[in-house]
């Protein structure tokens, strides 16, 4: 017996024949069909994930938003009502113990989802740091159930499924809704770079939208896909682009730091005029060759001057991408960059964008007025 | 599932099928191999003229998040490598039997005796 812990969805994974392993402490899925066709069924039609390792911790009280705006570096409080905000988690050198997501479940309730291999690191911080402020922490993360669903067909999807919260509902913004006697919360979130929600619920309610999404054709994804879909996407990952000894601003995370707020944990660090960033990420494509983790890049006189933090082959773009970080001292704007791949060197292009660039349009339930 | 193990071929444990020719042998992954594997999209392969090790990597086979070794059966020379894998990796799933990857002159034939029969090979292909 595995002592890892298992989803509420786990014998629907195991009926769709899905390979299985150990992720941060679950039983999750890896692929059910082919990586190709699931990044496909992503970018062109549906898929959905089960995320259901993800972690939610819930902040609840008179000064919920003052205090999740005073532990994350970007900006909470200006975000309008019921919206999501994604932020790194600093200390006070302002090094980044997780990523996460903010939301304005309520106008005294934030739900915060993080990182599965963070669960314990996180709680442990968060708890530590609400001296002073008029709120509850609940650890909810065994509680909740939680799935994407992503892709373009996503709207109408949730239409169908009576999922659709009424008005406007717009990208990174989040709904509750009742669904068969149970509350589900909506969010216009997701980690793939494309239209779609993830559903959070306490109760079995996700089983039966996860059946009845299966039932409709939509494809089944695992963490595979969803690593490779992010990466297109120019998603950061805690563990390879963000870690316990950078900081946002050593790995492209400049406009999560918004100095112009009140106090927030790292401001000194972070904010300080003094303060240099040590690194630069950048985004390369190849024209042939498939970079991984831990490659060299190398410059145009061929000396190895930084690193390749994910890589993947796109099935999107048909091309190798990578997120790389080099040192500031030894990048330049005006240098070409290549990777090495067992010695030998393969010319890259470098993204001033991410690989994949999708637009979020505003989902309106209401009958549009002619 | 069910792989194809095609009789008049041999096999090794690191999954790779071998025909031969006098003393010159045609290597190529297994269906196992390839259906383990996934989308194939790199491969990897030496430069004709180079000497290979038998139980030494020769080259690379990459799926979309993977890169596996690919192992020499044999000691010898290599005399021809299939370039049109460069352009069409993906042959290597939908025909592995037909998209070979290199061709080597043996410098050691006692070597072809440790490879396996399909009926050997056959029990190798478990999924786990």
């Amino acid at each position: 017996m595995s002592k890892e812990q298992l989803t509420l969805l786990h014998k629907n994974h195991l009926a769709l024949g899905a390979k299985m392993a150990p992720f941060a402490g679950f039983m999750m899925p890896l692929q059910y069909s082919t990586i190709k066709q699931e990044v496909e069924a992503v970018r062109n039609n549906a898929g959905i994930f089960d995320v259901g390792h993800m972690g939610e911790f819930e902040v609840v009280g008179p000064d919920a938003y003052a205090f999740v705006d005073y532990l994350i570096t970007n900006n909470f409080l200006t975000a309008g009502d019921l919206k999501a905000v994604y932020s790194p988690l600093c200390r006070e050198d302002g090094t980044i113990i997780d990523d996460l997501i903010a939301y304005k479940v309520d106008f005294d309730h934030v739900l915060l989802c993080v990182n599965a291999a963070n669960i314990e690191k996180d709680w442990e911080w968060i708890t530590s740091q609400q001296k002073g402020f008029n709120c509850v922490l609940k650890n909810s993360s065994n509680n909740y159930s939680l799935i994407a669903l992503q892709g373009p067909n996503s709207e109408q999807l949730l239409n169908k499924l009576n999922l659709m919260p009424t008005g406007e509902f717009e990208h990174y913004s989040v709904r509750k809704l009742l669904w068969n006697g149970e509350e589900i919360i909506v969010a216009r979130t997701g980690y793939t770079g494309e239209e779609g929600v993830e559903l959070f619920a306490q109760g079995q309610a996700i089983c039966q939208i996860w059946d009845k999404l299966i039932k409709l054709n939509v494809t089944p994804c695992g963490l595979i896909a969803r690593d490779v879909l992010r990466l297109e996407a120019g998603f950061s990952l805690y563990g390879n682009e963000l870690t316990d000894e950078l900081t946002p601003l050593d790995c492209g995370l400049k406009w999560t730091v918004r100095g112009e707020k009140g106090r927030f944990i790292g401001k000194e660090s972070l904010c300080d005029s003094q303060y240099t960033p040590r690194y630069r990420q950048i985004r390369l494509a190849l024209e042939r060759g498939v970079p991984r983790t831990s490659y060299p890049v190398v410059n145009s006189s061929e000396a190895e001057v930084g690193v390749v933090t994910s890589g993947t082959l796109s099935p999107t773009l048909g091309r190798g991408i990578a997120l790389a970080s080099i040192p500031r001292e030894k990048f330049s704007i005006s240098e070409s960059y290549a990777i090495k791949i067992r010695d030998k060197i393969y010319p890259a292009t470098r993204y001033k964008k991410p690989f994949i660039t999708g637009g979020y349009k505003p989902w309106n339930s209401k009958p549009q007025k002619s | 599932m069910e792989f194809k193990t095609p009789e008049e071929l041999r096999y090794t444990k690191d999954h790779e099928w071998i025909s031969s020719d006098g003393d010159v042998i045609t290597i190529g992954i297994t269906d196992f191999a390839q259906s383990q594997l996934g989308d194939i999209v790199f491969v990897e392969l030496p430069e004709v003229g180079t000497t290979v090790e038998n139980n030494s990597p020769f080259g690379v086979v990459e799926s979309i998040k993977s890169v596996s070794d690919l192992i020499a059966p044999v000691s010898g020379e290599i005399v021809e490598v299939n370039t049109d894998l460069d352009n069409a990796p993906e042959q290597c799933n939908s025909a592995p039997f037909k998209a070979w990857m290199i061709k080597i002159r043996c410098s050691n034939l006692d070597e072809l005796d440790s490879l396996l029969s399909a009926q050997d090979y056959l029990p190798l292909c478990q999924e786990n």
